[in-house]
């Protein structure tokens, strides 16, 4: 267990989505143990012990993104329901708690949200999230709050301007030093058209880390494959692309094997892309802000209530085509196939980014960096108005 | 209130009776419906032997039953198992569920020995008891057919009346109340079939909310590859696995001797779709529809019997496979320990049974012919009966299905763990040391096992009884099942409050158990997987387990229970402070 938290204390810190020494992790085997920040691994294990879970994180976050979102809440609420596509279909909304409402039993308030969701927002102390049966579980519903936090406050800002005192300069905090130019310079691609398996698992193995390094993915969102003759090698699901050796499924196009039932949900997708262009790599991410600009939308009189599903139109981003669709069968691999295959990338309205390669994984990181380089000058381009003020 | 009816049907076959009793508040909101509030139903009765005419033998369906929550169109059936011993409870779909549901009763209770077949009627207006002499010694199909005016039928086939411990109920759409051989207690009663009717509908409290987690649910569906991926079980059924678990290495051959079988491809998700044109079938109402017939709308095998038909034997002939399966349906035996009597029998004798004498042996258990007398009392009795009791591959006498425990040691584990024997589904490691799913844990460890298999525990028996099916968790969580409890039923619920019910299920079967003699010494894997490795190969190691570090956390199991060293209670007075 102390194994296990050790690792994903430090990917916290590598993806700097925590505080540093501001992070915190519980597990409950026969024994309850916890690490990290005293105050926060006593409120972990006050937590726990209340929970019929494995794994607890609490960190605070390396932003002041969730508080804010916390404080410009109505007075009522007691959650926010942020609309990106994980958050849609893997966490539904994430409860919070005011600083004043924590009150001497902060562990039994917590535990209580924590009874009915996979993670909370505390304001004032953090980000605590709940793994039912791993640790890795806590810390992928950690970072998957980051991310939603991360990316509805970017919108709300966006539509509603600051209204805190602090937050426009924590917001300008946040462009100046925390944001990091994107660039795909100093990584190594294979350039010939692979085709032996073991080069292609290496590969493969190598962008999915590149993905991560360059914070084009969080914690285990996003799926890659490449495509040789006849199979399809494709990560699996629930796989970090940190850690792809030994996750890879090769699937064969001609589904005469269901070895790959542990492939990716993407699978369907990435299978059609293959079909539809002449590509043989394919990176899917959830840069930031891509999946933010994805649901900037300005069609205006349209009928349409559920934009993740229902939205057939294809609009366009710059030069990105952005269709709507959800994960797996619910139609992203329907609507994406048809619109990648000219410009090798596609934005899925909420979710992410997929690029297509031609012989291998370059093109498709280089175009990933450019379009979330492209929707980063974008969002601030129109931020402009609110940020000078 | 809304979900449940609060009522139960109680028939005495012994006194030609049957009554309407309301089933307490407090019972219902602690134990749900289903599994729960059957195990529930059973308590004062649970140290009777399983052919006692007083053992109850109780149908109970959930409060989801008879809305439209994805899967919840199930019941549980619960009484003491003839195989085991052991408390013993299955959870089956088809249309009798539902229809059970709109007769307006939460469970029906059997009790008592009928002086002559028989079968029940069920409706809105109550039990009425039928006589079935003519229906004796019919296969279930032709029982089904002749009952089939008065609604959904469960009944059993000759295997049942004969008293095979591994008999099962069907339901009329094909669907098992397997493994334990309930069949076998339901023939004790010289009961033949239950046909249920109605139409009451289910009340929801709150429409609106009970819709948004609807589709919460369907959206996780769509996003599992398990469940509607291309690759997974809506369009390949759950034969799915077989060109997993042997990619993995862990599929059990010639008896767990091996455990990678080379012709399992005849026989793998694919191959079965490309003989028999594969059709999506399924429960009422599932939209997974994971059962698969062919094209004259005959059921197709699942994964556990095409492997154990198959490989555990050594078969690789699809169409003996297929007819196999047919067989113990029409003749009311469960699929799983039929295959693995005969596997441990076979390895006993030195010879598999060749694909061509597979049914007649079969047909020998159901009707106690010849060898057949002993091959129906199971692997267990079979093994002992030939001097080594070390063939049959079983815990607690329940046969193990088709995860070998060499390959996933958290599977190991729940196989012992298991308050009704040596059974994948109480725990379903397999959902996260071969799928994935929620997250990955290592197969290949036992770190952190012993708590995962109790949280999965207590989670799958409040999952047992809402009623869901397992398979629905392979997407959905708890937390959108608690949030259509609630809407349906007004009552808030939630992940924590539903394991603490499912906690409080497990460890009522477990004190039952330990009624009956249960503790420590039964909670072990056979010898086999201690000493002899599994096929090694394609950079994958299958080891003998370590017995050292599989004690220990089965130590740490019962520790985190709350029980003592010997896996008991401390406190003989536990059940009384239960509701």
């Amino acid at each position: 267990m102390r194994d296990q938290i050790a690792r994903y204390a430090g990917k916290l810190l590598a993806d700097r989505s925590a505080l540093p020494g501001h992070i915190a992790f519980a597990a409950h085997d026969d024994v309850l143990l916890s690490e990290g920040h005293p105050k926060l691994a006593r409120l972990c294990e006050g937590v726990l012990s209340s929970l019929s879970c494995l794994g607890l994180a609490a960190a605070r976050p390396s932003l002041p993104f969730a508080d804010f979102l916390v404080r410009r809440a109505g007075k009522e609420a007691s959650r926010i329901v942020p609309q990106d596509t994980e958050t849609r279909t893997f966490l539904h909304d994430i409860p919070f708690l005011r600083r004043d409402e924590l009150g001497n039993d902060a562990p039994a308030r917590i535990a209580d949200l924590l009874g009915s969701r996979k993670g909370m927002i505390a304001e004032g102390l953090g980000i605590v999230a709940a793994g039912a049966v791993t640790v890795e579980q806590a810390y992928i519903h950690y970072s998957s709050i980051f991310h939603a936090a991360f990316v509805k406050y970017l919108l709300d800002v966006l539509s509603e301007g600051f209204r805190l005192p602090g937050e426009r300069e924590a917001f300008e905090e946040f462009r100046r030093s925390w944001l990091r130019p994107l660039d795909a310079e100093g990584l190594a691609f294979r350039g010939a058209p692979l085709e032996a398996p073991e080069e292609i698992l290496k590969e493969i193995a190598a962008v999915g880390r590149y993905t991560v390094e360059r914070g084009l993915v969080d914690s285990f969102f996003g799926n890659i494959s490449l495509r040789a003759g006849g199979t399809i090698y494709i990560s699996q699901t629930a796989a970090s692309l940190d850690d792809l050796a030994g996750r890879i499924d090769p699937v064969p196009m001609d589904n005469s094997s269901t070895t790959g039932i542990t492939a990716s949900s993407e699978l369907l997708a990435h299978r059609r892309i293959y079909e539809e262009s002449c590509g043989r790599a394919i990176l899917h991410g959830h840069p930031k802000f891509a999946v933010a600009m994805s649901m900037v939308c300005e069609e205006k009189g349209c009928s349409v209530t559920d934009c993740w599903r229902d939205c057939d139109k294809v609009r366009w981003l710059g030069d990105t085509p952005v269709v709507a669709g959800e994960i797996g069968a619910g139609g992203l691999a329907r609507r994406v196939p048809p619109v990648i295959a000219g410009p090798r990338k596609a934005m899925v309205y909420g979710h992410g980014v997929f690029t297509l390669g031609l012989d291998g994984f370059a093109d498709a990181f280089r175009a990933m960096v450019d379009v979330e380089n492209g929707c980063r000058r974008e969002y601030f381009r129109r931020l402009s108005p609110k940020l000078a003020g | 209130m809304t979900g449940w009816h609060g009522t139960l049907l109680h028939v005495d076959l012994a006194a030609g009776t049957s009554r309407v009793e309301p089933i307490p508040r407090d019972l219902l909101l602690g134990y749900l419906g289903g599994r729960g509030l059957g195990v529930r139903l059973l308590r004062g009765a649970h140290t009777l032997d399983p052919f006692h005419a007083d053992m109850p033998l109780i149908f109970a369906v959930g409060p989801l039953c008879g809305t439209p929550a994805p899967t919840a169109a199930r019941l549980n059936v619960v009484s003491r198992s003839p195989l085991t011993g052991t408390v013993y409870d299955c959870s089956a779909g088809g249309r009798f569920a539902h229809r059970l549901k709109a007769a307006g009763f939460d469970a029906l209770r059997i009790v008592g020995r009928s002086p002559r077949p028989a079968a029940i009627s069920v409706t809105p207006e109550g039990g009425e008891i039928l006589p079935a002499g003519s229906l004796w010694g019919k296969s279930v199909g032709e029982t089904v057919r002749a009952l089939e005016g008065r609604g959904s039928v469960a009944a059993i086939g000759p295997a049942g009346e004969n008293g095979v411990l591994f008999a099962s109920i069907l339901m009329g759409e094909g669907n098992a109340v397997g493994r334990g051989g309930l069949g076998a207690v339901m023939g004790g009663k010289n009961l033949k079939a239950i046909a249920v009717n109605g139409s009451r509908s289910t009340g929801i409290a709150d429409r609106a909310r009970f819709e948004r987690a609807r589709q919460d649910v369907m959206r996780l569906f769509r996003a599992s590859p398990v469940i509607f991926g291309e690759l997974g079980i809506s369009e390949y059924g759950t034969p799915a696995l077989v060109d997993l678990m042997r990619q993995r290495r862990m599929a059990p051959t010639e008896n767990f001797r091996k455990t990678v079988f080379e012709g399992s491809g005849s026989y793998s998700g694919p191959s079965i779709r490309k003989a028999y044109g594969s059709k999506k079938d399924g429960c009422h109402g599932c939209p997974i529809q994971c059962k698969k017939s062919d094209r004259e709308g005959a059921h197709l095998p699942e994964y556990e019997t095409v492997s154990h038909f198959g490989a555990l034997n050594g078969i690789d002939d699809l169409g003996s496979i297929v007819r196999s399966n047919r067989l113990c349906n029409e003749l009311g035996m469960d699929t799983i320990s039929a295959a693995a009597t005969l596997a441990a029998w076979g390895e006993g004798r030195g010879r598999f049974p060749a694909a061509d004498e597979v049914e007649g042996l079969l047909a020998d258990m159901a009707f106690l012919r010849g060898e057949g007398g002993l091959l129906a009392q199971g692997s267990r009795r079979v093994a002992q009966a030939l001097g080594k009791p070390g063939l049959s591959m079983s815990v607690k006498s329940l046969e193990l299905p088709a995860y070998d425990p060499r390959g996933a040691y958290g599977m190991a584990l729940a196989y012992c763990t298991s308050n009704r024997g040596g059974c994948h589904l109480r725990a379903y490691p397999i959902s996260h040391e071969i799928l994935r799913k929620p997250v990955a844990t290592d197969r290949f460890s036992f770190s952190g096992k012993a708590r995962i298999i109790k949280i999965a525990e207590d989670t799958n028996a409040a999952v047992d009884s809402l009623v869901a099916c397992k398979f629905s968790f392979f997407g959905a969580t708890l937390e959108e099942y608690a949030e259509m409890l609630a809407a349906v039923t007004g009552e808030e619920f939630g992940p924590q409050s539903l394991k603490e019910i499912g906690e409080r299920i497990c460890l009522t079967e477990r004190f039952y158990n330990c009624a009956n003699g249960f503790d420590a010494k039964d909670d072990r894997l056979p010898e086999r997987f201690f000493r002899e490795p599994g096929s090694s190969g394609e950079g994958i190691e299958i080891p003998p387990i370590d017995e050292k570090r599989f004690d220990e956390e089965l130590r740490k199991y019962y520790r985190i229970r709350g029980l003592t060293p010997e896996g008991t209670f401390s406190d003989p007075g536990y059940l009384s402070r239960l509701p």
